[in-house]
């Protein structure tokens, strides 16, 4: 396994939990949920400085430097917003890394495949590596990897929504058909949802709701970080194929059964 | 931060006056030495004189004596074109219709006065602290005054916060600061250069030989000084002293330069430039950091 990494870009990365940082109770929380996690990278987002009152950050807990930041353009709702997120992003020099978020629809928080891919043509243009938070479409994401994107993250679920894999054609779909890494993103919301998706060959996913809302943050991002590695674990061993019902046959041996406990089973 | 109070309710009526107080940098306020019946001849040659903003200010005066003479001096400024603004009573500004009233700090407070005025009127609150600035932040207020920036006869006791408090407001405030406090020919363009908005005078004008004169020479003495630069910071309106460069707006603000991406007028600044590019009036500056999540994460 120890081969086993996440490739994005020039970027290695044994983890395949993404972790958020959004929505967490407090910033001692957030780094106790990260630390618990194992997570390698992290998601930021780009916001207006509050230029009266503290500027403490709820990130005062957490040792940028021990991760690699991912910003996203959270906020845009257009492609043009979304490049100009990324630029501020990239100009505060952590990052080169990009998550691109539009969202076209306030009201589910779901994202604008067309502005997510014009976004994408011009953020690879200008040398990001981007990572486009999209759809679960098959089309949409191959069209997203022929423009250069490093990596694609179809959502399972609307953004919070915690709902898990709505379609699980399309996202294995996307798994199976896409060139570059698929991270499945938004709406996760139990690690079971996390194995599962990683049993399907997602390269990782990222969580940041079903996280932060958990009773206890550190104690649930533990959890989804078994939850991706069983899953790693299960599609790297290959899963066993489903048959029709009794396809392979019971699993305890047919023959031998003593003859006195045939008539009571029967 | 405060704001400029903007009524919810505000007709064609509050926004003239408010249009009128942005641009208005000569403020006269009434002297209780001047005798009543020398008033209005008095007020007419400052407005003549280049005055936009006339307070009618008279201590220990019955109201209802007031009345009369309130309606003169109001008349008289409209005529002109100049704003007329009573100092204190607030029934009497609705009664005579006045453009508004300035409040002190143990007068009727700015929300009771605009309960009574609403939305149009115009209410300016004066302040001799940081503090009472700041206070003013959510309340509905046009305008503060701060001073005195001399000691003056006009407030007997009140200790002078000099240029000092003038630069506080100028910084803590959106609203338009008048400085007031013993100005006059000399003085008035320094105001100016400390931050006030507008420059407001009592015995410069009232005690003048030529008021009038005087007025035009104060009026081009503000119009030469130069002032503050008005900014758009984070979608807000912010001020600073001209000849500031980015970086010194960051230090005066209190914001620490680390982990900070700021973008001029569209186009992000090197950390390098931003002592090198000076502020002008118009710019807009977005000051932006990385924060945890946003709404929109998995």
């Amino acid at each position: 396994m120890a081969e086993d990494k996440l490739r994005l870009g020039a970027l290695e990365l044994t983890s395949r939990l993404i972790h958020g940082t959004g929505k967490f109770p407090s910033s001692g929380v957030l780094a106790a949920a990260i630390s618990g996690s194992g997570a390698e990278m992290i998601t930021l987002a780009v916001r207006r400085l509050h230029l009266d009152g503290d500027h403490k950050s709820e990130l005062e807990a957490l040792d940028l430097a021990a991760y690699t930041v991912l910003p996203n353009t959270a906020g845009a709702t257009t492609a043009a917003e979304a490049v100009r997120l990324a630029r501020l992003a990239r100009a505060a020099g952590l990052s080169n890394f990009i998550k691109i978020e539009v969202v076209g629809d306030p009201m589910t928080l779901l994202p604008d495949p067309i502005a997510t891919l014009d976004a994408t043509q011009e953020l690879v243009a200008d040398g990001f590596t981007v990572m486009p938070y999209c759809s679960d479409d098959v089309s949409l994401c191959l069209r997203l990897a022929a423009a250069g994107a490093t990596a694609v993250m179809p959502g399972a679920a609307p953004i919070g929504s915690t709902m898990g894999v709505l379609n699980p054609f399309n996202i294995r779909a996307i798994i199976e058909r896409c060139p570059v890494p698929t991270i499945v993103d938004a709406g996760l919301g139990s690690p079971g949802d996390a194995t599962r998706v990683m049993e399907w060959g997602a390269a990782g996913v990222l969580v940041n709701t079903g996280i932060a809302y958990a009773r206890d943050p550190a104690a649930m991002a533990a959890a989804f970080a078994a939850a991706v590695s069983a899953g790693r674990s299960a599609f790297l061993a290959g899963l066993a194929e489903h048959r029709p019902a009794g396809g392979y046959g019971a699993s305890s041996p047919e023959e031998g059964v003593p003859a006195a406990l045939v008539p009571a089973i029967r | 931060m405060s704001q400029a109070w903007v009524g919810p309710s505000q007709s064609e009526v509050g926004r003239a006056r408010r249009a009128q107080l942005r641009i208005a940098r000569l403020y006269f306020v009434t002297d209780d030495a001047t005798p009543e019946e020398s008033l209005p001849a008095l007020i007419r040659d400052v407005v003549a004189g280049g005055v936009e903003m006339v307070q009618l200010r008279r201590k220990g005066v019955d109201v209802a004596e007031l009345a009369e003479l309130a309606r003169g001096c109001r008349t008289i400024c409209h005529d002109q074109g100049a704003l007329f603004l009573i100092d204190d009573h607030v029934e009497l500004a609705a009664a005579v219709g006045a453009d508004g009233v300035h409040i002190g700090q143990t007068d009727l407070g700015p929300i009771e006065a605009r309960a009574q005025l609403g939305a149009d009127a115009l209410i300016g609150l004066s302040t001799h602290s940081s503090e009472q600035v700041l206070r003013a932040a959510n309340q509905p207020v046009d305008y503060l005054s701060a001073g005195p920036v001399h000691a003056t006869p006009t407030k007997p006791g009140r200790p002078a916060v000099g240029f000092e408090h003038v630069t506080a407001a100028a910084m803590r405030s959106n609203l338009p600061v008048v400085a007031i406090g013993g100005l006059g020919r000399g003085t008035a363009a320094a105001a100016v250069s400390a931050g006030a908005d507008i420059v407001a005078v009592v015995r410069a004008l009232s005690q003048a030989p030529d008021p009038k004169t005087v007025a035009q020479d104060l009026k081009a003495e503000l119009e030469a000084a130069r002032s503050w630069v008005r900014l758009q910071v984070n979608g807000e309106e912010r001020k600073c002293p001209p000849g500031a460069s980015v970086l010194d707006f960051l230090e005066r603000v209190g914001v620490a330069q680390d982990g900070i991406v700021i973008e001029r007028n569209g186009e992000i600044l090197r950390a390098v430039d931003l002592g090198k590019t000076e502020l002008t009036s118009g710019d807009e500056l977005e000051l932006v950091h990385l924060v945890g999540g946003g709404k929109d994460d998995g």
